[in-house]
């Protein structure tokens, strides 16, 4: 099992030498900078989205880090966004509490939240977690609606407070996502080549031989469900800022479904460019299809079948192409 | 005391006729799981979109056939659509399982705008020609539909049994089920018995949500949303048990009969999680199995 | 005596899987400042004895204690903690990790800088992750491999996995090393490396135990060996009485190694 949970079609990807590092470093700064610097160039509605994707990026991120370092598929995590999202905005709402303050509460209730979900789950693996966290997302909107008094049901929450106040909203709302979804990649950088990395990653591959090595298999789980909750609940945290709303319609079971489909979107990637790949694949689609809806469930489907087929048929395919060359 | 009789008598009969339903569900997820190694999660889109065809065929949107017609058109619909799943999803479980049922969540994907694009997200009614009466045994409301769902469950259920029991093609897929590696050394073609496997899922799918729909009306999301329970359903019986998805899904039926009369009809689906996560821990494969090791 | 005092011992371990006896009630005692050796034909349950020394299988019966404590009931990570640390006969480095991280794990148990570190800049996670390099760099330089040190895995060779994997089980300073057949693929001149870093690693802290069927390597590096057949021991001494056991030719004689 354990083996098998180690390739989730990861090979061949992020294995280019040094000179592929240098290049994707370089395009990665390029990138920060065309980021840092689009609201001075594009119009409202596009600062507006563009926060969003930043948001939905960070989402993206904490899917793929499950993958990553714990092997698993989540198909739930808007349990975990929403505990971010609403937790910003029921301390907005309610509270006057600004985004300083409840954004690291937002991440510590998510971190709770992934290990309260992993210790009922920590022996499961594979497609037993994966519909476990199902029917986590199931409850989700259910949860949501019946809390009307805290949650404001069915019609949401609007978020509103600025984060600096005297600075344009619509810049805010844009920055902060884009700050956030930067710490984020930036942490999960520095996590690959920590101590704590390490030791997570041989996990997921040799559970045993970590276990021998002194990383206990649930620890292990319950450690990346925890990091993978807490990113989670990150992009709720900023999809409520950014996104000036929250209501449960942005937390139903497709929202978590989707989520999925932009982690395999991006192929798992972890850096800043590839989170962005799966952000504005959630993001900008469905914006571009607004008019004809009933089209993005089958883009998205499309996408992710595209994509997982590549992963599968592109190595034979150059392997063969590769054979052919050097025959001729 | 009569009155807690009173009412649970009803309730365990109701969530009974709809536990079936989740075991024909169920029935069909365990099937493709036993053999492919795959949690099919297109099951409850497909079967939803079938529903519709079956609209379709029948009212004259489509076209304007008789029910059985449409039924039978269907069917073959869904067998083209298991056919094409299978061709997708089967060269990627060798490469990882969970590859391979991300996969079937883009078909489900598909399947799901098909029927937006296709149908639109209108409600529509689809309904069964059943006997309709009702009569009263002991206090307890029995109406033709609950004798058709009982009934069609029964006979289907015990079919597959007959079928995987006695048959060869079913004695193959048991074998290949334990054990693909020795079921192939043994001459059995893998291929054919997976695609009964599929088509078989297919098939109850399609029965299942005949049923499932006059009950509600047919919504896109209606057969979906009942393909969920039948996910507990299987999850509870050990996903590799057909017995176990039989007995997980009228669990199923009707302990959520009763926490919605008794308890609350708001938290069904956290009562739904709870359960999966009670069960997945307390019986890790099922409530029908043993406990296997490790090997390092 | 001290030596002996500091010895990996079992009495009556019993292990079976659904009714097949796999260890048939075995007593051993790996004393340290000795390197022991465990011999027997494939499927005589060596790696079965080692898995349930590490806590990887609990056995029906038996007392597993080292230098005088009880380790009954701890996990696998409890018994690391406490210095008994193995290599696999089926290589398990992570494909993710570069050669020198895998090492790095070895280290991994002695270190303790919280979840902040691992996210953050500070100081104490960056000594640290520059401590474990230290070490993981020194123990592939002394088994030859720190030109290989930045490659991944799938990169290398069989014979070269197979010193990573000693590398990471020696770099963390054991107090018992369990080697499952650390020389099976690799060549000559690397058996003959192999065998003189065992022999330098013999000190009088450490039990170090070689499941190995490379006989001439067990023969000259073990001060005694065991031989397991089916389970039970067949034999224990020095090398040179146990070559002599008419036993243990049988059993070899009948196999076709050596
Ligand atoms: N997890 C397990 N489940 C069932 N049988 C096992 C397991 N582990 C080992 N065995 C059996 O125990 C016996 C000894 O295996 P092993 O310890 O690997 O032998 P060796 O390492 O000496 O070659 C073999 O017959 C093997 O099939
Ligand atoms: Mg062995």
């Amino acid at each position: 099992m354990s083996d098998q949970n180690a390739t989730l079609g990861l090979s061949s990807v992020d294995r280019s030498g040094l000179r592929g590092m240098v290049s994707a470093r370089v395009g990665t700064w390029l990138l920060i900078a065309i980021a840092l610097c689009l609201p001075m160039v594009v119009g409202g509605s596009w600062v507006f989205a563009l926060g969003v994707c930043f948001a939905n990026a960070i989402g993206v991120l904490s899917v793929s880090v499950l993958v990553r370092y714990g092997g698993e598929v989540s198909i739930g995590h808007t349990f975990f966004s929403a505990v971010g999202a609403y937790t910003v905005a029921i301390l907005d709402t309610r509270y006057g509490i600004p985004l300083w303050f409840s954004v690291p509460l937002a991440l510590a209730f998510g971190v709770v939240a992934g290990i309260l979900f992993a210790w009922p789950s920590r022996r499961l693996s594979g497609i037993y977690l994966a519909v476990s966290t199902l029917a986590l997302a199931l409850a989700v909107p259910e949860i949501i609606n019946n809390a009307d008094s805290l949650t404001g049901g069915y019609e949401g929450l609007y978020v509103s407070k600025p984060l600096v106040p005297g600075v344009k909203m619509s810049l805010q709302r844009y920055y902060a996502a884009l700050a956030v979804l930067l710490a984020v990649t930036y942490g999960l950088s520095r996590l690959r080549h920590s101590r704590q990395g390490l030791t997570l990653l041989l996990a997921k591959s040799h559970p045993a031989a970590a276990d021998a090595f002194g990383t206990r298999r649930v620890w292990a789980r319950i450690a990346v469900m925890g990091i993978s909750g807490g990113i989670a609940a990150l992009c709720g945290a900023m999809l409520a800022f950014a996104g000036s709303t929250v209501s449960p319609s942005g937390f139903t079971f497709w929202a978590a479904i989707f989520l999925l489909v932009g982690s395999v979107v991006s192929v798992y990637g972890l850096t800043f460019p590839r989170a962005l790949i799966g952000g504005a694949f959630l993001t900008l689609i469905p914006q571009f299809l607004s008019a004809s809806g009933a089209w993005i469930p089958v883009l998205y489907g499309v996408a992710l079948l595209g994509v997982i087929l590549a992963g599968h048929y592109l190595p034979q395919l150059t392997q063969a192409m590769g054979r052919r060359k050097g025959g001729a | 005391m009569s009155g807690l009789l009173q009412d649970l008598f009803p309730l365990v009969w109701s969530g009974m006729i709809t536990g079936c339903l989740y075991a024909l569900g169920a029935l069909g997820l365990v099937m493709i799981f036993k053999c492919s190694k795959v949690v099919n999660f297109s099951h409850g889109n497909v079967a939803g979109f079938a529903a519709f065809l079956i609209y379709g065929f029948s009212s004259g949107v489509l076209l304007e056939l008789s029910w059985g017609a449409a039924v039978l058109l269907t069917i073959l619909a869904v067998i083209a659509i298991a056919f094409l799943t299978y061709a997708i999803v089967s060269p990627l479980v060798f490469e990882s399982d969970l590859t391979a049922t991300i996969a079937t969540l883009g078909i489900g994907l598909i399947a799901q705008g098909a029927t937006l694009l296709i149908f639109g997200a209108d409600i529509v009614s689809l309904d069964l020609p059943v006997p309709r009466f009702s009569t009263a045994v002991l206090g307890l409301r029995i109406t033709g539909y609950d004798l058709t769902v009982l009934a069609v469950a029964v006979v289907t259920i015990g079919a597959l049994f007959f079928v995987i029991d006695f048959t060869k093609l079913g004695i193959a897929f048991r074998a290949i089920s334990e054990n693909p590696f020795a079921a192939e050394v043994c001459g059995l073609n893998l291929r054919s018995v997976h695609l009964f496997a599929w088509i078989v899922a297919a098939i109850l799918g399609v029965v299942g949500a005949l049923l499932i729909v006059p009950t509600t009306f047919l919504s896109v999301t209606t057969v979906a949303a009942f393909m969920l329970q039948a996910f507990a359903a299987a999850v509870i019986g050990g996903f590799a048990s057909l017995p176990g998805a039989l007995v997980g899904g009228i669990l199923v039926g009707v302990l959520m009969n009763l926490f919605t009369f008794y308890v609350s009809p708001e938290y069904s689906s956290t009562f739904l999680l709870g359960l999966i996560l009670l069960a997945l821990n307390i019986f890790p494969n099922g409530i029908l199995a043993r406990v296997e090791g490790f090997r390092v | 005596m001290d030596v002996l005092t500091n010895a990996l011992t079992g009495q009556g371990i019993s292990l079976s899987f659904g009714g097949i006896k796999v260890l048939k009630g075995l007593d051993v005692s790996f004393r340290a400042g000795e390197i022991t050796g465990l011999i027997g034909p494939n499927g005589a349950g060596k790696t079965s004895l080692f898995n349930c020394l590490t806590g990887a299988y609990s056995p029906q019966e038996g007392q597993i204690a080292f230098a005088g404590q009880s380790l009954d009931g701890l996990s696998p990570a409890a018994r690391a903690s406490k210095g008994i640390v193995r290599s696999f006969q089926h290589v398990a480095l992570s494909p993710d990790l570069t050669v020198l991280e895998n090492v790095m794990i070895g280290v991994a148990r002695n270190h303790d800088t919280g979840w902040l570190n691992a996210f953050l800049p500070l100081p104490r996670g960056c000594a640290e992750r520059a401590e474990m390099e230290r070490a993981a760099m020194g123990a592939l330089a002394d088994l030859g491999l720190a030109d290989a040190a930045h490659s991944l895995p799938d990169a290398l060779p069989p014979g070269m996995l197979r010193l990573v994997e000693i590398a990471r089980a020696i770099v963390g300073k054991p107090d018992v090393l369990l080697l499952d057949e650390p020389a099976a693929g690799l060549n000559n001149s690397e058996t003959r490396d192999l065998m003189q870093t065992l022999q330098k690693l013999r000190s009088g802290g450490l039990v170090m135990v070689v499941v190995e069927h490379d006989m001439d390597l067990v023969m000259s590096i073990c001060d005694r060996i065991y031989v397991l057949n089916f389970g039970e021991f067949v034999a224990c001494g020095a090398p040179d009485e146990v070559r002599r056991d008419p036993d243990v030719i049988r059993i070899y004689l009948g196999s076709d190694d050596d």
